[in-house]
């Protein structure tokens, strides 16, 4: 076989596409490899659409290694979901920071760069936890032969990532506890496989990495007519390249941009990838701003929608209200699934209710996405799920147009009194995050659903295919009939000192079986009001929130 | 002679003004286009009907009546030389009186030795109708017009009512409540506590979590607040959920005796426009609001 001593460009988009490929056939096994015995693992999922989108940002495109490393290091950025590929972005992140203005490198100068992608994986984290894909990486790393080849470099790199991996249940009780080695971890190390079989030169049934583009959305131009006022401007993107004619690329802060940005227009988000400055603007005068860009570069893309066009779902529902008002000094963004789930989320204040959840975590970009449908000075953002922390974490970091606050609402339960809580009347946003956070800490959410496994919970045995109510991390009760597992974890979450409890029941509940239920459970507790409604929500049975 | 005139928004049956022999004006409510006058428009008011409407997503709207409604009222009586006592609705919750007055001032001029005798009860629903029900008898005992204005300079003031909304959507439509934080709600169980105060308006003094502590400090306000409780009528009003009207007598019963004189009513769906349905207020007779 012929070994490599240079790594190009070329050579590296194969291996993130190689890499992706051989995640997406492994993603449902890494998925099971759920340390809760309940169907909602999804840690391959995360992975694997993180990846893709960092192989979409780098389609077509030609470069040197450094720009290519840079360019899919922001698509994955924008595409991440789930914390496990917030890491694994920032793992790309890191790795670009190390490639930058190298066009081709050595073995060496690649190790470096994976350094730097262990030092930036760790730093993605405010605590790192040993036994999760941060140690996977480090000891594989660290294990590496960097004074050979690139094909010697990994064929020390994989083996020493597995034995990390074995290792993780050593590392984290949790891990040991369920029988499974860590699913961040695991997914890490099909990356690389991936990766070192493109260096191999092995493209085994690659698959197609074409993503399937948003569909166009329906523009109903009779929303701007000959006596329409230009009421919500032009939403304007466009790609700036720097030009060396007009300025020294090297040494031209961007900062210059996005400041006059945020000067002339709205929900700015821009940020530059090598000579590349992405902007998105809303603005009534593009042409003024387009002009000033010109001091700066030349296009390379550039769009202009008129934004009274721009289709608008919730818009749409609430008729003349919400959007017409000018500048909001709140805005509520979410993350909820199920119809009446989110339907309720929006009565509760939520402006916009991302679909999404524990099965489904909403990439950075979504949130972004999220961010711009609003006129807000300040954003509340609640993942309602630690997992879906990070990527909206990410995307207030990314995004200028307004100041986002990410809520600690770890559960549905914490971001639905915690949505219903944002007092719009207050001017002090710390006081309205003082407010949720008193709110949101005065809440148990209870969870109902089918076990994939036998399991020891607390003070109680799961058995597979059993429903099991949980709480967190903790399982309290487990029974073959559904109601009786409802009974004894709302028992066990303390109903008898709460004051309310709101039920959401699944898609998989009948109505009647619900209704039933809240009965026998208003006679268990005549104190307690009990608020039933239609969640609508997948693999949750049942969601209670007692307050 | 003297007429006794009140109003719809005291929540008094047709039936009951037949009893005391007291003349009823009726304050209208919007459906859609539709303008509906209360016993007017229908004998009977069926409250289920009406406040699963508003469940189901109706919002009714009140507008003030018009001069000449007044006129139709109040000038008959003028002309037959009968003078008028008015015990009406807070005039805090609505701009109606200021068109009233209007009119009244029209048939003062018309009719300069007639007198328009008025008792603001500064509440509306259960208070109201407690205070009207007071008044009623007073005048059924022979009392005059200045005599009960006078009874009501000191008691009107010794009639509080405590209440509490289910869906806040209503109140915050009408603005009518202040102090009224914009986060409680009934989809989390929050409710606030309101009161009607010295000048008829309504304001928020605190919420309770869930139904049952709502209730237990309505009770509770009953009785630390309450004077003399046992000489009058405690007015239990409900927006159509007459087992939380239940639970609460059953509870002023045990505290105050099975032979506490409770009188349940359902909010007319004027007021109940503003309130929405299910919920709960006691009014009764106390050391002050």
């Amino acid at each position: 076989m012929e070994r490599t001593t240079e790594l190009d460009s070329v050579t590296f988009a194969a291996m993130l596409r190689q890499g992706a490929a051989v995640l997406g056939k492994e993603k449902a096994t890494i998925n099971d490899l759920n340390v809760f015995p309940i169907p909602d693992g999804d840690t391959g999922d995360n992975m694997y659409m993180t990846m893709k989108a960092g192989c979409t940002a780098v389609q077509d495109h030609l470069g040197t290694l450094s720009e290519i490393a840079a360019a899919a290091s922001s698509g994955m950025l924008l595409g991440a979901r789930g914390n496990s590929g917030v890491i694994l972005s920032r793992i790309f992140a890191g790795l670009a920071k190390g490639l930058k203005g190298v066009v081709v490198a050595d073995t060496e100068t690649f190790a470096r760069a994976m350094n730097e992608a262990v030092s930036e994986a760790y730093k993605s984290v405010p605590v790192p936890v040993e036994g999760t894909m941060l140690t996977v990486l480090r000891e594989g790393v660290a294990g590496a032969d960097a004074s050979s080849d690139l094909n010697r470099y990994f064929e020390t790199l994989l083996p020493a990532m597995q034995a990390s991996l074995d290792h993780t249940p050593e590392l984290l009780q949790v891990l040991k506890d369920a029988g499974v080695v860590d699913s961040g971890g695991a997914g890490l190390c099909c990356v690389f496989r991936g990766m070192d079989a493109a260096l191999c030169g092995q493209v085994c049934d690659e698959e197609p990495l074409t993503v399937a583009a948003p569909a166009a959305p329906t523009v109903d131009l009779g929303r701007f007519t000959e006596d329409s006022t230009l009421e919500f401007g032009y939403c304007t993107e466009f790609l700036l390249r720097l030009m060396r004619s007009k300025v020294d690329p090297d040494t031209f802060d961007e900062q210059v941009i996005i400041d006059y940005l945020n000067r002339v227009g709205e929900s700015v988000v821009a940020f530059r990838e090598g000579t590349i400055v992405k902007v998105h603007v809303h603005t009534f005068t593009p042409g003024v701003i387009l002009n000033e860009m010109q001091r700066y570069g030349e296009f390379l893309t550039l769009k202009i929608e008129n934004m009274s066009l721009q289709h608008n779902e919730w818009k749409k529902e609430e008729g003349e209200a919400s959007f017409s008002r000018p500048q909001q000094r709140y805005g509520v963004v979410t993350v909820a699934m199920g119809t009446g789930m989110k339907q309720r989320f929006e009565e509760s204040g939520a402006d916009v209710v991302i679909e999404g959840g524990q099965t489904m975590n909403p990439s950075t970009q979504e949130f972004v996405a999220a961010f711009r449908q609003l006129h807000a000075q300040h954003i509340l953002v609640f993942p309602n799920n630690p997992n879906i922390r990070m990527a909206a974490e990410q995307a207030a970091s990314l995004y200028k147009g307004a100041e986002v606050h990410v809520m600690p609402s770890a559960t549905l339960g914490e971001g639905y009194y915690g949505v219903a809580s944002v007092d719009r009347s207050l001017s002090a946003v710390e006081e309205v995050i003082q407010g949720v956070n008193e709110v949101m800490q005065s809440v148990v959410t209870g969870m109902v659903s089918t076990a994939i496994r036998d399991a020891e919970g607390d003070n109680v045995t799961v058995r597979k295919g059993d429903f099991v109510g949980y709480s967190g991390k903790r399982m309290l009760s487990d029974s073959p009939n559904r109601s009786h597992a409802v009974q004894d974890l709302v028992a066990r979450l303390g109903a008898a000192e709460r004051d309310v409890m709101v039920v959401f029941y699944g898609e998989r509940v009948p109505a009647e079986e619900a209704q039933a239920l809240v009965e026998t459970l208003a006679k268990t507790y005549p104190m307690l009001e009990i608020m039933l409604n239609n969640g609508g929500q997948p693999i949750y049975d049942y969601i209670l929130v007692l307050c | 002679m003297l007429t006794f005139f009140t109003d719809t928004d005291c929540d008094i049956t047709p039936k009951e003004c037949a009893e005391y022999g007291i003349k009823l004006i009726s304050m209208p409510y919007t459906v859609g286009e539709q303008v509906v006058y209360p016993y007017i428009d229908f004998q009977e008011f069926d409250a289920h009907a009406f406040y699963e409407m508003l469940r189901a997503g109706t919002m009714p709207t009140t507008s003030a009546m018009s001069e000449e409604a007044y006129l139709q009222y109040f000038e008959p009586e003028f002309a037959a030389g009968n003078d008028i006592l008015y015990v009406h609705f807070s005039s805090g919750t609505s701009n109606t009186f200021t068109i009233m007055n209007q009119a009244v001032e029209k048939l003062k001029a018309k009719y300069p030795e007639r007198k328009f005798h008025e008792v603001d009860t500064l509440g509306i629903t259960a208070l109201s109708l407690n205070v009207v029900l007071e008044a009623a008898d007073l005048y059924k005992a022979g009392k005059t017009a200045e005599e009960i204005v006078e009874w009501a300079k000191v008691e009107v003031p010794k009639f509080p009512m405590y209440f509490f909304a289910d869906d806040l959507k209503f109140f915050r439509r009408s603005g009518r409540v202040s102090g009224l934080a914009a986060t409680m709600g009934g989809l989390i169980g929050i409710r606030p506590i309101i009161y009607l105060n010295d000048e008829g308006k309504m304001v928020s003094i605190g919420k309770e979590k869930g139904r049952a502590k709502a209730i237990a400090r309505l009770v509770q306000y009953v009785e630390e607040l309450g004077e003399d409780v046992k000489a009058h009528r405690v007015v239990i009003g409900h927006s159509d959920c007459p087992e939380i009207a239940a639970e609460a007598e059953r509870q002023l019963k045990e505290k105050f005796g099975q032979d506490l004189r409770v009188l349940t009513t359902v909010v007319n769906p004027t007021i109940g426009s503003h309130c929405g349905p299910n919920g709960l207020g006691i009014c009764f007779h106390a050391k002050h609001r």
